[in-house]
């Protein structure tokens, strides 16, 4: 079944590029933000606040995106030694340790200088690191920090007292930002920022659905990772909106013409959890060799479940702020989480599910051996659980992954075919 | 009360696990402070839960609440009994709960789902997870699929300690909790029957206060293994045993002769989570530290007292909101490195002995900036990591003589 191609992964070309193009400015922009003229605002993915900063004048830094782009780009680990040094210890989150030891290290990076935060936004949304992570960044830099408490979600429907308690924090946020800039909060402009989030998030939702079709025109983890830039990063402006216009229209393309992300899909997979970014090239050959494609993926919808409805609205601009606040991936209770994934293997009609748990994320990874349980056991769906790290490199070991991938792929075979189910990942 | 053979029902075969009578009368018929004392330590190293199996026989029910702080008035108002609980301890062998878990993960998280999974805490009839960290906040997600038929519930504890909307929220949050535990067999909520509770929680809070105070003041009077014996009881006995108990105790406490001897007064921080064994309380006191505050056992001092008159669902909320406890699973409300200057100072500690537990995230990073602050200071620690299932420390021993040795005689 191995398939002998080793094809490099194709991407959608105008779309690749634009996002790289966007992905430069973004760090050149930042590298001459700071200070009152463009202030800066440190902000997490989950739950967060973008389009209010935005709208206040501010630069928004997301250490987590900085902390995967290092490791992607193969720079992380100085700058978890160097946060080591510090005495932060092996178990404290990669994405922490990368951004505090580049912190002290000036905050220079191959893609341009990080500047320091005026301005600290926590959005408590479903990862309690976040509240000790910016603790540490307000001590060190004692500029005002603001916690956005979010509520775990642990009903399927959004419970009116979290809704409540949310629109009063981000009343509160707005009247500290004028207290801090001197300016006054626009509601209009806020609505038209919305309407410029509203149209990326209904493309993006068009891209990860297209992960239906047979074959695949997308890959929902590997490539989607790369196009999820502007959703978290750059959402409110026309030009995020217009960037997942030309991802749909190629991936239109990729329909009509054929050429799909591997050239014959063999397995159709779910992946629920974090890539191991210092290794990204390599696991994701390891999925290819074997015609295996991601039809839907978790990770994606960490800064918000935009597929399932959470979406900004202009004409509920508060509401629709809180409501998607909520909706961040992890800040979902594991009965939703295993719903939702259940629901994936179902309308993706895929074959199985791989679980990457990471060594750092508590938050994603608690409770994922259970997890590959109930799918193996109750809903008889193969699956494969995987640990490695998504920024420490010395926590990926690429001849156990590779076996283990190796064998569970093999054994996907026969099952397909109506033979033993497979022993690996069981 | 006598030992019986162990075996958990459903589970692996156990040690002997003590039995009590129904109403727990052994504890007070102790005949001395130092036997009392034995007797919680044998309690503590059971991990059948032997004085809840008891108390449940005839019927009644208890919950169970899992670090740090959940509002255990709240749970004993509806007519249950509020239980802490702090994992398996060194006696619980993890066979099922590494698989369901995953690595890198605490022992208190894994030992605790160990004995769910082994029928270890089939005498409870709901469960407590507060968002005190992520694995607390997913032990909650397992448990409710794994042990059909009893209520679990996440609760939701606030991080933003400056809105006006916090309070509310808290005591919408709280009322969550009642209806589930009402369906986990709960009287119905009445506010008379918490203001009730919430008087015989503050007169256990004063005692505990009380306790920690003279051991604090006259460390020669109670060990920090006998102190923590006295309030790990508080959280395992119902309050109407242990509040006339512990009036005992501190007339027996303030006839101790005071002795003294050369000790490093010091500051505990770390373990308010997954507690070490008593083996190692036992050890650093034995290597020549007085510990003068610490940190085990948050739940019963959280807040001073919680204020009665009034809507008591409102005041227990607030307690939690206006609390100034400053530790590593709650947004700090100053500068961490304030903070802890001014818990060395308000014990007059000489040093710092940090004991975080392996894979706990909250209590390691504070580290750092605690560490930074004592720099600046010139005041001495020490940083030992500790798992809840260690049984040999001879490493830490040596770092705690040495550390002692080289304050003491600097």
């Amino acid at each position: 079944m191995e398939s002998t191609a080793t094809h490099a992964p194709s991407f959608l070309n105008t779309a690749r590029e634009q996002q790289r193009t966007m992905v430069e400015e973004y760090y050149a922009d930042l590298a001459k933000a700071g200070g009152p003229k463009k202030p800066v605002a440190y902000m997490l993915v989950g739950g967060n606040l973008t389009e209010i900063v935005r709208s206040f004048g501010y630069e928004v830094v997301f250490p987590e995106i900085v902390a995967l782009n290092c490791a992607i780009k193969h720079v992380s680990l100085p700058n978890i030694l160097h946060a080591e040094a510090q005495g932060y210890g092996l178990d404290v989150c990669g994405y922490v340790k990368n951004d505090l030891g580049l912190q002290e290290l000036g905050g220079e990076t191959p893609f341009g200088r990080i500047p320091p935060p005026d301005l600290l936004v926590c959005s408590f949304s479903g990862c309690y690191v976040y509240v000790k992570w910016w603790e540490a960044l307000a001590e060190k830099y004692g500029c005002p920090l603001f916690v956005l408490d979010v509520p775990y979600m642990r009903e399927p429907e959004v419970q009116a007292e979290d809704r409540t308690y949310l629109i009063a924090q981000l009343k509160e946020f707005i009247a500290l930002l004028e207290r801090i800039t001197g300016r006054s909060f626009d509601l209009g402009e806020l609505r038209r920022v919305l309407v410029q989030s509203r149209r990326a998030e209904e493309g993006w939702v068009r891209y990860l659905a297209s992960g239906r079709h047979r074959p695949s025109p997308i890959e929902a983890y590997f490539e989607a990772v790369f196009y999820m830039f502007p959703i978290n990063v750059l959402r409110g402006t026309e030009r995020a909106a217009e960037f997942y216009a030309t991802v749909n229209t190629e991936v239109e393309q990729r329909i009509r013409s054929g050429q799909y992300p591997v050239p014959e899909e063999k397995v159709r997979l779910v992946v629920e959890g974090v890539p191991p970014y210092p290794s990204y090239r390599t696991f994701w050959d390891f999925f290819r060799k074997w015609g295996a494609v991601s039809v839907a993926a978790t990770y994606p919808k960490v800064g918000g479940l935009f597929d399932q409805g959470f979406l900004h609205d202009p004409g509920r601009p508060f509401e629709s702020i809180a409501d998607y606040s909520l909706a961040a991936y992890v800040n979902q209770s594991w009965p939703l989480r295993r719903k939702l994934i259940a629901d994936y293997v179902r309308d993706y009609q895929a074959d199985a599910v791989l679980i990457h748990g990471i060594k750092s994320c508590r938050s994603f990874t608690a409770g994922q051996g259970d997890l590959r349980d109930w799918l193996i056991h109750d809903l008889h769906v193969p699956t494969l659980y995987l640990e490695s790290d998504h920024e420490d490199p010395r926590y990926f070991a690429p001849a156990q992954i590779k076996n283990r991938m190796d064998a569970f792929f093999e054994s996907l075979g026969p099952r397909r075919e109506g033979g033993p189910p497979p022993t690996e990942g069981s | 009360m006598q030992e019986a053979p162990g075996s958990g029902p459903g589970g692996p075969e156990l040690p002997a696990s003590l039995e009590f009578s129904d109403d727990l009368t052994e504890f007070l018929r102790q005949p001395s402070l130092d036997q009392l004392l034995q007797l919680a330590r044998d309690v503590v190293l059971d991990p059948t839960y032997p004085t809840v199996r008891a108390w449940t026989r005839p019927g009644r029910r208890a919950v169970g609440c899992f670090p740090v702080y959940t509002p255990q008035e709240l749970v004993h108002a509806l007519g249950l009994l509020p239980v802490s609980l702090h994992g398996g301890g060194e006696n619980v062998e993890i066979s099922h709960a590494d698989a369901a878990l995953g690595s890198f993960l605490c022992s208190i998280s894994k030992s605790t789902l160990e004995l769910a999974l082994t029928a270890r805490l089939a005498p409870f009839r709901a469960f407590i997870f507060p968002y005190i960290c992520d694995v607390s906040r997913n032990l909650e997600g397992l448990f409710s699929r794994l042990m059909p038929g009893v209520e679990t519930h996440m609760l939701h504890l606030p991080q933003n300690f400056r809105s006006e909307a916090t309070l509310p929220f808290l005591v919408a949050e709280y009322r969550r909790l009642i209806a589930k535990l009402e369906k986990a067999g709960g009287e119905p909520y009445r506010p008379e029957r918490l203001e009730a509770s919430i008087e015989l929680f503050n007169r256990q809070r004063r005692q505990v206060g009380e306790l920690t105070a003279t051991k604090r003041d006259h460390p020669g009077k109670l060990t920090l293994t006998e102190s923590y014996l006295l309030r790990r009881l508080g959280g395992l006995l119902p309050r109407e045993v242990h509040v006339p108990l512990m009036d005992r105790v501190r007339s027996e406490v303030e006839q101790r002769p005071a002795r003294t001897k050369d000790v490093l007064r010091t500051l505990l921080v770390g373990p308010f989570c997954e507690q070490p064994t008593l083996d190692l309380i036992d050890l650093i006191e034995q290597a020549g530290c007085s510990i003068v505050d610490d940190e085990l056992l948050q739940v019963h001092r959280w807040y001073g007292s919680v204020e009665t008159g009034g809507d008591p669902l409102v005041n227990l909320a607030r307690a939690y909101v206006q609390s100034p406890v400053d530790i590593g699973v709650r947004a700090a409300p100053t500068s961490k490195g304030e903070a802890i200057l001014n818990r060395v100072s308000a014990a007059g500690a000489q040093g710092v002995i940090f004991l975080t537990a392996k894979f706990c995230e909250p209590a390691l990073e504070d580290v750092v900036l605690y560490r930074k602050a004592l720099d600046r200071q010139k005041i001495p620690y020490l940083h030992l990591e500790f798992d809840e299932r260690s049984t040999t420390f001879e490493q830490s021993r040596l770092q705690l003589e040495t550390f002692v040795e080289s304050v003491l005689f600097d």
